[in-house]
């Protein structure tokens, strides 16, 4: 793994967006159907920082992306987010989130839509309709802006659903496999949006996914899970400068995806490992 | 990009879709008319329409003033019913503990045939004044609007609720931002129902007694004096009272449900 890559990964204490110490979540703890989810999570997520969650399913990727969110709360350990517990960034709006359904409101208008949480905040209508304009416009949706969502094609949904996961502003944002459900192409395409969303607003991103190339193609760091109960197996430091439409044809882009794909299968790092030290 | 299409041409369809019905209800009447006329069908047990006819138009402040008092019935007795449903549905939305205890009560009520309930709500309610026959319509409104609603309330997408949560939305703007816009097709659906169920049930317990000259005690009475053109022409004011309810409530859930996908080719 190259160790100078770690200017995003190896942050100084209290320069952290994300911080998961010595946490365990089980469900239904202490009966006779318990099972455990996580085990002893230890994770640091810098300012800015793009991490992906990846490994089989059940491996409660997802469940630690609902512990960041205060969704549920966890059997032991502490979630810190923005510097505060994560309760207390949930209450404040710190993160947006966004799931693999789009989840419109089929009763509110695109913008609407993506008014919602500044509604839930108490901004007045003038100021709303503004936001809501900048962020349609960033998704490149400004024209569908009174559209009712199921109008608008899977792709388009989940580009409001980003619009609106980004209202308030917060410097973090959840998602959980957003682009699951989306055809290949479209798929590819909305990486390269978030890319290009992501670097446009400095935000912080924690990424569930399935998918290996997604993964690496939009990460600082790939976080490798195990199988129930999920543990952290590796973190793998993405290094491919700026993303491009080159990118996905770089070799270390290559690499990379090789050497995700080894965590997976419980494999040591292969000969590859030495080609990701020359960069 | 695509952009499903939505039909602009909806008002040149409007004539299209209403015109088939009204040939089709003609051309009953007059097959009904032909029918009883051929086979000369004796008139207590089918009247011909024209017959029943004659008899709406020469009886008509009878029947007018009759169709007002079933009417008020029907109505007022729908309108309590729904808004104790809607309060119970709400209630259980808030207490989700209660759910099961009032589900079942509802469950027991609506397993109820109301031709038990009738006799008893005389006794109760008194034979003058529409109070008894009110009461029965709304025992038979509660449970259909109660149990839809209900569960439209609670059943809300998860995805929706973890979005509020994340948002550190209460349970007040859960309930007003989600849950009653998600419950809103449930209870008109079963408010349609409810309508028209309105109507038979205020009908059905006129049949039990009650003051005279409402729609259920002219078709009795008529019957009872063979005047079957009377009580087949008390049915038909009946029939235009539940459709009129009905068609309310269909305009209530056009208004309300713009927004609805189901209703993008309709609306």
């Amino acid at each position: 793994m190259s160790a100078g890559s770690g200017a995003r990964g190896a942050a100084a204490e209290g320069d952290v967006a994300i911080s998961i110490a010595g946490v365990d979540h089980a469900f239904n703890p202490g009966q006779a159907n318990e099972v455990v989810a996580l085990r002893g999570i230890d994770l640091q997520v810098a300012p800015g920082g793009f991490v992906s969650l990846i490994g089989p399913s059940g491996c409660g990727k997802s469940t630690l992306l609902r512990l960041i969110a205060d969704l549920i709360s966890p059997t032991a350990g502490s979630v810190t987010v923005n510097g505060k517990p994560a309760h207390q960034a949930r209450l404040d709006q710190d993160y947006g989130m966004a799931f693999q359904q789009a989840g419109l409101f089929d009763w509110r208008t695109v913008a609407r839509n993506v008014e919602l949480p500044l509604e839930l905040r108490g901004w007045d209508r003038r100021r709303r309709r503004e936001r809501s304009r900048e962020l349609l416009e960033l998704v490149r949706l400004a024209e569908f802006a009174d559209h009712r969502p199921w109008e608008l094609s899977g792709g388009m949904q989940q580009r409001v659903a980003i619009a609106r996961a980004l209202a308030v502003h917060p410097p973090i944002l959840l998602m959980d496999e957003p682009f699951g459900a989306l055809d290949e192409m479209t798929r590819e395409h909305m990486q390269d949006e978030l890319v290009r969303i992501c670097s446009q607003t400095a935000t912080t991103v924690v990424f569930v996914t399935h998918s290996i190339p997604e993964a690496v193609f939009l990460s600082h760091q790939v976080v490798v899970m195990s199988a129930r109960p999920g543990r952290i197996t590796r973190i793998i430091e993405v290094d491919l400068g700026e993303r491009t439409l080159e990118s996905r044809q770089d070799p270390a882009f290559f690499g990379c995806i090789t050497e995700v794909r080894d965590a997976l299968r419980g494999r040591a790092p292969s000969l590859t490992e030495a080609g990701a030290d020359e960069r | 990009m695509s952009v499903v299409a939505v039909p602009r041409q909806r008002r040149r369809l409007r004539l299209g879709v209403s015109l088939p019905p009204v040939i089709v209800a003609i051309g009953a009447l007059i097959g009904w008319e032909l029918v009883v006329e051929i086979f000369n069908i004796q008139r207590f047990l089918l009247p011909k329409p024209s017959a029943i006819w004659l008899s709406l138009t020469g009886d008509w402040r009878t029947i007018a003033t009759a169709a007002q008092k079933t009417g008020w019935v029907a109505i007022s007795g729908l309108t309590v019913g729904v808004a104790a449903a809607l309060a119970a549905a709400m209630l259980v939305t808030r207490f989700r503990r209660l759910a099961s205890g009032v589900t079942t009560m509802a469950s027991a009520l609506a397993a109820t045939p109301i031709v038990a309930l009738a006799p008893v709500y005389f006794k109760w309610f008194g034979q003058v004044g529409p109070t008894a026959k009110q009461a029965v319509v709304v025992s038979v409104v509660l449970f259909p609007v109660f149990a839809a609603t209900a569960r439209g309330l609670l059943q809300i997408d998860p995805v929706h609720a973890e979005l509020m949560r994340s948002y550190a939305a209460g349970e007040w703007r859960l309930l007003r931002e989600v849950r009653v816009p998600n419950a809103t097709p449930f209870f008109l659906t079963s408010l349609k129902v409810a309508a028209s169920l309105s109507v038979i049930a205020a009908i059905v317990s006129e049949y039990f007694g009650g003051e005279q000259g409402t729609l259920g005690g002219i078709i009795t009475q008529s019957a009872g004096l063979s005047r079957y053109d009377r009580a087949w022409a008390a049915v038909a004011a009946a029939c235009a009272l539940g459709l009129a309810l009905y068609a309310f409530t269909n305009l209530l859930e056009r208004l309300a449900l713009r927004w609805h996908p189901a209703l993008r080719a309709v609306r």
